[in-house]
């Protein structure tokens, strides 16, 4: 095998996502791609956890469908997951033999090709004289049916446990051996050992989509970030804050979240690179600040991690759910540029990009992250940083500080910007609508030139086709849209159909919003369908595609609520249901469980 | 001419005069308003404290008061309703050179921002915060503000108001405001000491404005009403260090006009933008290790 989906579900102290975290780490060394993905229950600490980890000679592109292998601790756990860890014919399903269900009574609804009861708890009773060591024993077994890495994961058990003293090491190697011989007396019946990597000795890292963002940010040059602790962003500010004082910058965890972004607005008026993190509630209590920078032209970066909403909604979880309160949650008349990455390798880029664009077009800019890209670990190449270019603000020169004007109304709309310290360069920046030189001003005819100043700048963006993915034939009839974490998964399907004889290309757009009508355009040319694939109950990026495209007349949306997954093998499903030309039957429902 | 560097800035030699500090914008303000007194003093103390208007940086929020900034030839930021203070903290961290200043009136400050007072005077960066008080919503046309008297009628309190106004001066003692200071804009020379001592603090200060409101505001409370009703801290023997007495003196506010200092810390502790040098400092890689 070179593509291997092991999902495992158990209660908060088995360890499960623990045994998760030491595998991709494991096979990182070892020299393979993958992405594990981590659930929980609501509980802080305890209740039902799993995760799943995909595996794969190649790069990863999303966290796959169905499971090639289910590990269940307990049934209960186990189901209370349900889409997130679906179960089909080809899996091979291994679970606690203390459970007491009988291999033929497994309660699923499929038959799996392998069932398998296993006394874990009792193996690492056994060889540990600790329940804990169970996760080690799943890992030994992990290691023997499924050709994982041994050695790397023994190194790693070396790792983390050598620092607990010599018992607690040897207890969890013994626990391991243990796992990994029953695996041996047991065979499974088929082969199902994982191909051995290929891209062996290419540097590389696990790690989520916080991390590369707060990395990235740091790469930029952010010299600020204020914000306020909220899940799934936290992590961002939690990196931050302990290296952004070696880079000669400062962090506040401020009282609220508009305070946070507050900060950071004031960071930017003082002439820093300046960043706030946050999900859903967060932003709509930063919309007003937000608005302001948009006002006052100051470059800001506000990276906004989706979860499913609205209000508390779905802290844990993913959602792509945010898109209209980015591109529209101002008074105004006002467009503030939304980026999104595609993966956790992406983040990187799209954070350098987002305060590039900031400071070009002196304009706040919006990430829109989620929680799987934001939370998930993949195996990525590390970052080449040699191929970004790094954008500064546009100073006003000595001639132009002779006599200063802020806001001079240029062709490009964007007019140099000075700060506090610079001699000459002293200005009014304001909430309020102005004047070139920055007055007050409530004359409706200077309104209408600020305003068409503050949109005109943004205009270069909309002729980024580096900001978009596009693949397959451009004569193709089908073409299929997919965003942020969803891309992954669209790419996947796409790439199978095309192998598949399927005429069908794709286009991903990074570059969310302003529309870049012309892109879209272009790619709608020789399109009967199109499809857009998104996480989101209302089909957002779909709906807000049509306010400014002319879309082909067969024009669909493929959209499900925020933690429901999207498969790649959901959308090859209605990619061939559009190809066989019956798009005007109704498509294949979605169903949102299994 | 003072050349002291207790705001931690380096003066230039003080060659300033109020004209170098007053832009050419003409204020909005109502004939009368007790704002004019205000930015007036501030000029003066400016020129006392002798650094250049584009190493100032001086934020407000919204609201008549919060006009101020653009009277001056400082770098001014004129921002939204109740962030004036978080702003100006991230001007101040971003840059810990710049003398930074905040302004507001009392609903910007104590009402819609209330939130972010405790906060900003705990963190106690080097902020001059000056709150133009004048007891009502000026700026939408005369409603309660959270200083408004109980009782008070307004447009959106046609019976009297039932609810307490806030006390700014105990809110921000207890809150541990390291320097806590009243004046009046009748008190021309008495406002510009001690705006100037405020900017002079190494810390948060905090600096209330009994500033009339000509328009909507009581006759009480006006410029010369203040002449007769101010009582100067200094002549009732009070002692600035004295943080308990600072603070029953500040009961009385709504009675009894107190002007001066109600509290000075005498050992000003370090202040967050030290702590943040401090840091940046221990942490950051040296040439050679770059």
């Amino acid at each position: 095998m070179n593509d291997l989906i092991i999902g495992m579900a158990g209660s908060g102290g088995d360890g499960i996502v623990s045994a998760g975290e030491s595998l991709i780490s494991a096979l990182s060394r070892e020299g393979y791609y993958g992405i594990l993905t981590k659930s929980f229950g609501s509980q802080i600490r305890g209740g039902e956890s799993s995760c799943r980890l995909r595996v794969a000679t190649t790069p990863v592109l999303n966290p796959g469908g169905t499971l090639s292998v289910a590990i269940v601790l307990n049934w209960e756990d186990f189901m209370r997951f349900g889409g997130e860890l679906p179960v089909g014919p080809d899996t091979v399903v291994i679970y606690e033999k203390k459970t007491g269900v009988e291999p033929s009574e497994v309660p699923l609804r499929v038959r799996p090709a392998v069932v398998m009861a296993v006394p874990m708890a009792e193996i690492a009773m056994k060889a540990a004289h600790a329940l804990q060591a169970k996760n080690n024993v799943v890992l030994g077994l992990l290691a023997g049916w499924f050709g994982l890495g041994r050695q790397a994961i023994l190194e790693g058990i070396r790792r983390k446990f050598g620092k607990k003293g010599p018992e607690v090491l040897q207890a969890n190697e013994q626990a391991f051996a243990a796992g990994f011989e029953y695996s041996e007396q047991h065979p499974l019946g088929a082969d199902y050992r994982m191909a051995p990597p290929v891209a062996v000795g290419v540097k590389r890292q696990v790690t989520d989509g916080n991390e590369q963002c707060a990395a990235a940010a740091l790469f930029a040059g952010c010299k600020f970030f204020g914000g306020y602790p909220i899940t799934p962003a936290t992590e961002v500010m939690q990196h931050l804050q302990k290296d952004i004082w070696k880079h000669g910058g400062s962090l506040l965890q401020a009282e609220d979240e508009i305070a946070g972004i507050a900060s950071a607005v004031g960071a930017s008026y003082a002439g820093r690179k300046a960043m706030t993190a946050t999900s859903g509630p967060g932003l709509s209590l930063k919309t007003e600040v937000l608005g302001l920078a948009s006002l006052a032209e100051l470059p800001l970066v506000c990276v906004n991690v989706q979860r499913g909403g609205p209000s508390t909604g779905l802290p844990t979880k993913p959602e792509q759910a945010d898109l209209f309160a980015a591109a529209f949650s101002s008074h105004g008349d006002t467009v503030r540029p939304i980026l999104a990455p595609i993966s956790v390798e992406d983040m990187f880029g799209i954070t350098v990009e987002a305060f590039n664009v900031a400071e070009e077009y002196q304009t706040p800019v919006i990430v829109l992250s989620d929680q799987e890209i934001a939370q998930r670990k993949d195996i990525v190449d590390a970052v080449d940083t040699s191929r970004f270019k790094l954008v500064e603000r546009l100073q006003p020169n000595a001639q132009e500080l002779q006599n200063y004007t802020r806001f001079r109304l240029t062709d490009s709309g964007i007019s140099p910007i000075s700060h506090p310290g610079m001699k000459g360069g002293s200005y009014l920046a304001a909430g309020i609508e102005h004047n070139e030189a920055g007055a007050p001003s409530s004359s409706g005819e200077m309104h209408a030139k600020m305003n068409d100043k503050r949109l005109r700048k943004l205009s270069p963006l909309l002729q980024r086709r580096d900001l978009f993915v596009v693949e397959g034939n451009p004569d193709a009839a089908i073409g299929v849209i997919g965003w942020g974490s969803i891309a992954g998964v669209v790419l996947e399907a796409v790439r199978t159909a095309r192998a598949q004889g399927i005429d069908v290309k794709l286009l991903i757009p990074k570059l969310i919003y302003p529309i870049a009508e012309g892109i879209y355009q272009d790619f709608f040319r020789s399109l009967r369908h199109g499809l857009v694939v998104e996480q989101s109950h209302q089909g957002q990026l779909h709906r807000i595609i049509r306010m400014w495209t002319d879309v082909p007349k067969s024009f669909t949306s493929m959209a499900k609520s925020g933690a429901n997954p999207i498969t790649p093998g959901d959308v090859l499903q209605r990619i061939v249901h559009l190809s066989s030309g019956s798009a005007s039957a109704p498509a294949p429902a979605l169903n949102p469980t299994h | 001419m003072s050349t002291t560097t207790d705001c931690g800035c380096q003066p230039t030699p003080a060659t300033y005069t109020v004209k170098d500090f007053r832009s050419n914008l003409k204020p909005i303000w109502c004939p009368g308003c007790g704002d004019y007194g205000v930015v007036t003093a501030l000029y003066r103390a400016l020129v006392n404290i002798g650094r250049p208007p584009h190493e100032i940086a001086f934020i407000s929020g919204i609201g008549c008061s919060s006009r101020i900034p653009g009277y001056t030839t400082a770098y001014g930021f004129n921002t939204v309703h109740g962030r004036a203070l978080p702003i100006a903290q991230g001007i101040k961290m971003a840059n810990p050179d710049l003398t930074v200043l905040v302004a507001g009136g009392d609903g910007d400050g104590f009402s819609i921002g209330g939130g972010h007072v405790p906060h900003a005077i705990r963190r106690n960066l080097d902020l001059t915060y000056i709150v133009m008080d004048n007891h009502i919503y000026g700026l939408t046309k005369g409603q309660l503000s959270p200083t408004t008297p109980r009782g008070s009628k307004t447009p959106t309190s046609s019976y009297g108001s039932i609810e307490e106004p806030v006390n700014p001066l105990l809110y921000v003692l207890a809150y541990g405001a390291g320097f806590v200071a009243q004046g009046v804009p009748a008190d021309m020379e008495g406002l510009a000491n001690l705006i100037e001592e405020a900017i002079r603090y190494p810390g948060f200060a905090f600096v209330n404005i009994q500033s009339p409101c000509i328009t909507f505001g009581e006759p009480d409370d006006q410029l010369k009403a203040q002449k007769t009703r101010m009582r100067k801290l200094a002549a009732e023997g009070h002692d600035p260090s004295n943080r308990l007495r600072a603070m029953e003196l500040a009961q009385a506010y709504g009675t009894e006009l107190y002007t001066g200092v109600f509290y000075r810390n005498p050992n000003p502790p370090i202040t967050y933008d030290q702590h943040i040098r401090d840091r940046q400092a221990e942490l950051q890689p040296t040439a050679a290790e770059e």
